[in-house]
């Protein structure tokens, strides 16, 4: 994680004030344990509890997709998972991604196709790509729209994001047939 | 989250009826948490016990039971339902609209029967479910019963579910071969976005139709009138237009924020017509 942004979250998270719960699952293949809120999403578990700051929280009501993780192999919106449903759960984030310091071939063709820009939805589209190439290696343009119509970007436009999974999935294909 | 709730999850069905005995006035059950979670961010809601469903694997199950009927269970979600082979090929209607709801990551959580529940009008499941005559199976601790899904849609997000029941599934009753089925949405987007009006239709082995819509009423409906005058007609290439024209008189839309009264009707109209023209030439 980069310097400026090892400070603990400034936004507000408001806290129910009910007696504290004991969530653990694996994020990003570490195990965890916390105790915490009981009301708390899995969004804010994963922002304010573990500091995995790359998972974005947009609407609050999974209607942008920027808080798309995976969650036992599946693409979910983590602000509408309560934690404690997550509990002895895999958890994938976009940190968890790259390997050993080197980005992923999606996080690499993203940058090459110019599929980013504020990169607010980037970790969001990133999580929703990842999710679709684990089922479906060879997607066709149409499979890719779906895949990502539950994420909104405000500012890239689609089609370099498109283009950019499209890139991804063929580099992905050649390394696996090597 | 700031609502104060406490989260169960019981192991099994009964722990979980016998909690809502008591406490059902104070409790929300949680299948997908797709709408429930917005509500309770919204502060629409605030339950004493949110009441997690997945933890009861009977729940789980979509299969076919006896006599060719096919069980769905309260917990079996709208991306597991489009992707059944059992439902993609009998009732394929119902995999039409569980395609169209929402975006992928929402199906991945949101139920079948949570969209039931939740009984928006324009709830895209309701249709095609009701073309196919589903039943819902309701458990409480008292016992159960079962009434047809056109019975448990009381108005607006209203049901006749009571504060001590669940939802326990639905029947889909059996289809004989060669039925023909979909499900037609109009929306303001292709992608992720709330159906305008929705028809859904079926073509039965005897050849007779079946229609439903969404988002034209207070809760989805069966075009009973329509039905009548389809099957009491001779087949003619005029038909689906005089279907289009007498669904615009059965329905009474509202206007809102996606569409005014008159597209509405319009367009129940054209997907009526393009819905009945695609029955009778597959038929």
């Amino acid at each position: 994680m980069c310097v400026e942004h090892e400070h603990k979250v400034a936004e507000t998270y408001l806290d129910s004030g009910l007696p504290r719960v004991r969530v653990s699952c694996t994020v990003n293949g570490e195990s965890v344990s916390r105790w915490i809120d009981p009301t708390m999403s899995l969004l804010h578990f994963l922002r304010h509890e573990l500091n995995l700051l790359g998972t974005k929280e947009g609407c609050g009501e999974g209607e942008c997709g920027a808080c798309t993780i995976i969650l036992g192999g599946k693409a979910v919106n983590s602000c509408l998972v309560l934690a404690q449903e997550a509990a002895g759960s895999r958890i994938l984030t976009v940190e968890g991604l790259g390997q050993g310091g080197r980005l992923s071939v999606l996080q690499e063709e993203f940058i090459k196709e110019d599929a980013l820009q504020c990169g607010f939805c980037t970790p969001g589209m990133l999580m929703s790509a990842r999710a679709l190439l684990d089922r479906n290696p060879e997607p066709e343009e149409e499979d890719i729209k779906e895949a990502i119509a539950g994420n909104l970007c405000r500012c890239t436009g689609y089609y370099p994001i498109i283009k950019a999974i499209r890139t991804a999935s063929e580099r992905e294909r050649e390394a696996s047939q090597r | 989250m700031d609502s104060e709730f406490v989260y169960l999850k019981p192991p099994s069905l009964s722990d979980l009826l016998k909690h809502l005995e008591p406490w059902g006035e104070q409790s929300k059950v949680l299948a997908g948490g797709t709408d429930l979670l917005v509500l309770l961010r919204r502060h629409s809601l605030s339950p004493a016990y949110v009441v997690d469903l997945k933890g009861i694997e009977e729940l789980q199950r979509l299969e076919e039971v006896e006599g060719g009927d096919v069980f769905l269970g309260a917990g079996i979600t709208v991306n597991e339902a489009a992707h059944s082979g059992l439902v993609q090929k009998r009732y394929k209607a119902v995999a039409d609209a569980a395609n169209t709801l929402a975006s992928y990551q929402l199906r991945n959580r949101a139920t079948v029967v949570g969209n039931i529940c939740n009984a928006s009008p324009g709830a895209d499941l309701a249709g095609p479910l009701l073309v196919f005559d589903a039943k819902v199976q309701i458990v409480s601790a008292r016992g159960k019963r079962e009434v047809l899904l056109q019975d448990f849609f009381a108005g607006v997000k209203k049901t006749i579910l009571r504060p001590q029941e669940l939802v326990y599934g639905l029947i889909l009753p059996a289809v004989a071969a060669g039925e023909r089925s979909l499900y037609l949405k109009q929306a303001r987007i292709k992608g992720h976005d709330l159906g305008i009006v929705g028809v859904a239709a079926r073509l039965d082995s005897r050849k007779k139709f079946h229609l439903a819509m969404s988002s034209v009423a207070p809760t989805p409906v069966r075009l009973t009138r329509l039905e009548t005058l389809l099957n009491d007609s001779p087949w003619s290439p005029e038909l689906p237009e005089q279907a289009a024209e007498a669904v615009r008189e059965e329905i009474r839309p509202i206007s809102d924020v996606r569409a005014s009264a008159a597209y509405r009707s319009h367009m129940a109209g054209v997907l009526v017509k393009r819905a009945i023209r695609y029955l009778m030439e597959e038929g």
